[in-house]
């Protein structure tokens, strides 16, 4: 590929491209401030608070989302993604429920299991991607809905309540007055960045996303790092079941729809955020807690469930349209 | 001190039906900037291949700094200091300088990455070894050409193991401005003991910058020159070349008619710019220039596949502005691509289907194809153009590669287009085929066809062309009539050994 031989690539275009990055963050924060003059208490402590609750099963997701496309790189056909998180996260709460609930096996066991299948889940992707070649949105698809399927076997496609101590702490306790899965989460989110942006193996995961040419001649193997993205994030999965069961008491069927949609949505629309314009933590969980607020202030301001669907699919729409606008504006 | 950091001896490597290296040697001493040159296809690459442990060598002996080295494996060579500067920068556009330059070797402690530390290392040795200020946390993307190649050369030395650092064609993406910069960085390599091998087509760099020289010609080294100055370009080109023009060509001069195609100061930022031309009815012009010259972007703006910034095309003596190539074909101009697996043919399409991919309005009735209709023509066509086999059922991607190029020339010579742009038309065609394909672009030219030749192959430009327009770093650097013009002759102009207005007497009257 020549590179352009003019001193900056970017000279010229750089202010429509800097207008297109932002586009994004406008259109939210615009959605935002209109709900917030027109949804009653939507500007108070309680519904941040509410907020914030609702989005920590989408935070977690979205960091496993995030390590992948960081990984796979940021094309959104070829690059890496994994649409079979939110599919492992609910089979993970359907197995636990189903065990804790209706067959009285202890929750450490279940919990076990759970992570087994998680693991299992997250391999296979990862071997289909990296050892044959396929491509990770379509092959993750497919995961997705095989996975959702198992988990209508196993649950019976019913509702499970759950009443452990431990999951009810997730969804009532306070950890210094803030709510425990809150806080545990933004634990994770310390973690997993730590993970990605202070040690060599996250940098260099980052080097294989980037350029795999890059990586390779540096001596990396792309398809190390890919493999264990995939696994990471069917951790994720694995780790986001709890909070699902702590918000809905119990595995509830249906959840996974909402729950992919909201990853997607706040995984590229935190690329807004990033100075670097690309998929990062911060910006997935940013993004996350955002899409949380949007859907929170709709239902506030009792607009009808079935079009929060269209205007949740049409933002990722103009958010990946944008994305690949700005792109063509930089070349 | 050893006499030679690399001795690489009666190397041979064979592909299937093709001799690459023959008995090859190569001999850098020292501290030496060693120039590597020769025609494409002349074994600089598989040498530099076999040194990187990409390819094994069926014979022959390495050596570094007087030690054998056995198998020659990419660790090996790279635990004895030897460094690659890959043509392409490979870097990652939304990484740190710091972060490129430590890829893969980053400096860890118990708590994780040393960023500080790092970006003082970085910067420290751009400052030191490459002689310029280049900040630690900037962007790539934010960086010019010329700092990121020197961020990919940082990147190979930093671990200061460096003993000899081979750069393939380093100057190919870089403006004529910032060669200076990157040739002062390689010469303060040479000043700390650093051996380069400094593979170029660019002769006026090889004499500008290397202390000795080989020759590379048919897969062995012809010639090594001992002592380099800006008058031995000539030597090297005798070297390089070493061969006659072939009769291959069936020229016989055109009558030139009609202005037909004229381009005024056309240009796109950091790929062309300035560049004027014009083909007449019944006549070949040649566009010759090295691979990153701004060749292949020319002629895709003359198609429409890129929109051209600056300047004006004109065609039949009207302004015209393709947005895209169905504008250019609809106006009778049209393209062969170099790359015609990729943008000749539908290699899935049987034959019949490519040659009437572009005139399915000429065998369909009221949008529905008709196949016998379709079938016929392309049969017709095949016949005319001896395509082999001669069936146009078959699917395009069974064919040789100089059927599958009479098979794009088909397709178009069923439009009766009046411009044709035939760029690298030849490339991987066999002998037998190339005689063909040359007849074919001959009758078009005497039919009135305008024709646009786009080649890397100097005899192939003298061979068929009348005239010939020299490319070099986006411009047109010279324009001479290709009657009496050597292969030695266009070679020099080609790769900037020859000043402007030093092709004396092949001035074109214009």
């Amino acid at each position: 590929m020549p590179m352009p031989a003019s001193a900056r690539p970017e000279s010229g275009a750089s202010g429509l491209s800097r207008i297109i990055d932002a586009a994004p963050l406008v259109i939210f924060l615009g959605m935002l401030i209109y709900i917030g003059f027109n949804a009653p208490n939507f500007m108070s402590f309680g519904t941040m608070q509410l907020v914030l609750n609702q989005s920590v099963p989408v935070v977690v997701v979205c960091l496993g989302l995030s390590i992948v496309v960081m990984a796979g790189g940021d094309d959104v056909v070829s690059g890496g993604i994994d649409l079979s998180i939110p599919a492992t996260a609910v089979i993970c709460a359907g197995i636990i429920a189903q065990l804790v609930t209706n067959t009285d096996t202890p929750l450490l066991l279940a919990i076990a299991l759970a992570l087994g299948a998680a693991m299992f889940i997250g391999i296979v992707a990862g071997l289909m991607v990296t050892r044959l070649g396929m491509t990770p949105l379509l092959t993750t698809l497919a995961l997705f809905v095989a996975v959702v399927g198992v988990t209508k076997v196993v649950t019976s496609s019913r509702r499970i309540n759950v009443d452990d101590p431990f999951i009810i702490f997730l969804r009532d306790g306070e950890i210094l007055g803030i709510s425990a899965g809150v806080v545990i989460t933004l634990a994770l989110v310390l973690v997993f960045y730590h993970f990605i942006h202070r040690t060599k193996w996250g940098l260099n995961l980052q080097a294989v996303g980037g350029s795999c040419e890059a990586a390779e001649i540096s001596g990396l193997k792309p398809g190390h790092f890919l493999f264990w993205a995939f696994v990471i994030a069917a951790f994720t999965g694995f780790l986001a079941s709890f909070f699902l069961l702590a918000r809905g008491s119990g595995s509830s069927p249906g959840t996974e729809n909402n729950l992919m949609l909201e990853m997607v949505l706040a995984t590229f629309l935190g690329a807004a955020f990033s100075p670097r314009r690309v998929v990062t933590l911060w910006g997935a969980v940013l993004g996350a807690v955002l899409v949380a607020a949007l859907s929170i202030g709709f239902k506030t301001m009792g607009v009808n469930v079935f079009w929060t669907g269209l205007i949740k699919g049409s933002l990722i729409l103009v958010v990946l349209a944008l994305a690949a606008l700005s792109s063509r504006v930089k070349s | 001190m050893s006499a030679s950091v690399l001795l690489m001896q009666d190397i041979a490597k064979t592909f299937p039906g093709v001799v690459a290296l023959d008995a090859a040697s190569l001999s850098v001493r020292p501290g030496e900037i060693h120039g590597l040159v020769g025609e494409n296809g002349a074994g600089k690459s598989t040498i530099i291949k076999v040194l990187a442990g990409v390819y094994h060598a069926d014979d022959g002996t390495v050596s570094i700094q007087d030690t054998p080295v056995s198998p020659v494996t990419s660790e090996v060579i790279h635990a004895a200091g030897v460094r690659f500067i890959h043509q392409e920068l490979h870097l990652v556009p939304h990484f740190t300088v710091t972060e490129s330059v430590f890829m893969g070797q980053e400096i860890t402690t118990r708590l994780g990455l040393s960023r500080r530390l790092m970006c003082a290392r970085a910067e420290t040795f751009f400052r030191d070894v490459l002689d310029v200020e280049i900040n630690g946390d900037i962007l790539i993307r934010d960086l010019g050409t010329a700092e990121r190649k020197l961020v990919q050369i940082a990147r190979a030395l930093i671990d200061d193991q460096a003993r000899l650092v081979v750069f393939d064609e380093p100057t190919a993406p870089l403006a004529s401005g910032e060669i200076e910069k990157l040739f002062r960085a390689i010469r303060r390599l040479k000043d700390r003991g650093i051996a380069i091998i400094y593979v170029s087509h660019y002769l006026s760099e090889i004499t500008d910058i290397c202390d000795r020289v080989t020759v590379f010609r048919n897969g062995r080294d012809v010639a090594v020159l001992d002592k380099v100055d800006e008058n031995c370009a000539n030597e090297l080109i005798k070297a390089m070349v070493g061969r006659e023009i072939d009769a291959l060509y069936p020229k016989s001069g055109h009558t030139r008619g009609a202005l037909v195609l004229q381009a005024k100061g056309l240009g796109d930022t950091g790929y062309f710019s300035d560049i004027s031309l014009s083909a007449h009815s019944g006549e070949i012009v040649g566009i010759a220039g090295l691979i990153g010259s701004g060749r292949e972007e020319l002629i895709d703006t003359l198609y429409g596949l890129r929109p051209a910034r600056t300047g004006e095309v004109t065609l039949h003596g009207k302004p015209v502005r393709f947005s895209s190539p169905a504008d250019a074909v609809a106006r009778g101009m049209v393209l062969v691509p170099r790359d015609r697996r990729r943008d000749g043919l539908v290699l899935d399409m049987s034959v019949s289907e490519n040659i009437n991919l572009a005139s399915l309005e000429e065998v369909s009735c009221y949008g529905i194809e008709l196949r016998n209709r379709a079938r016929e023509r392309a049969s017709r066509q095949i016949r005319e153009l001896d395509i082999r086999p001669d069936n146009p059922a078959i699917i395009s991607r069974q064919l040789s590669g100089g059927n599958q190029q009479k098979t794009v020339l088909a397709r178009w010579l069923a439009t009766r287009a009046a411009i044709f742009l035939l760029d690298e038309p030849t490339v991987g065609v066999d002998v037998g085929a190339k005689v063909e394909i040359y007849q074919l672009i001959e009758n078009l030219a005497r039919n009135g066809a305008a024709i646009l030749l786009s080649s890397s192959d100097p005899g192939e430009l003298i061979g068929m062309c009348d005239r010939v327009l020299v490319m070099m770093r986006g411009r047109i650097t010279h324009e001479t009539s290709a009657v009496g013009l050597s292969i030695d002759q266009l070679v020099a102009m080609t790769t900037g050994a020859s000043t402007q207005n030093s092709a004396e007497g092949h001035a074109d009257a214009r």
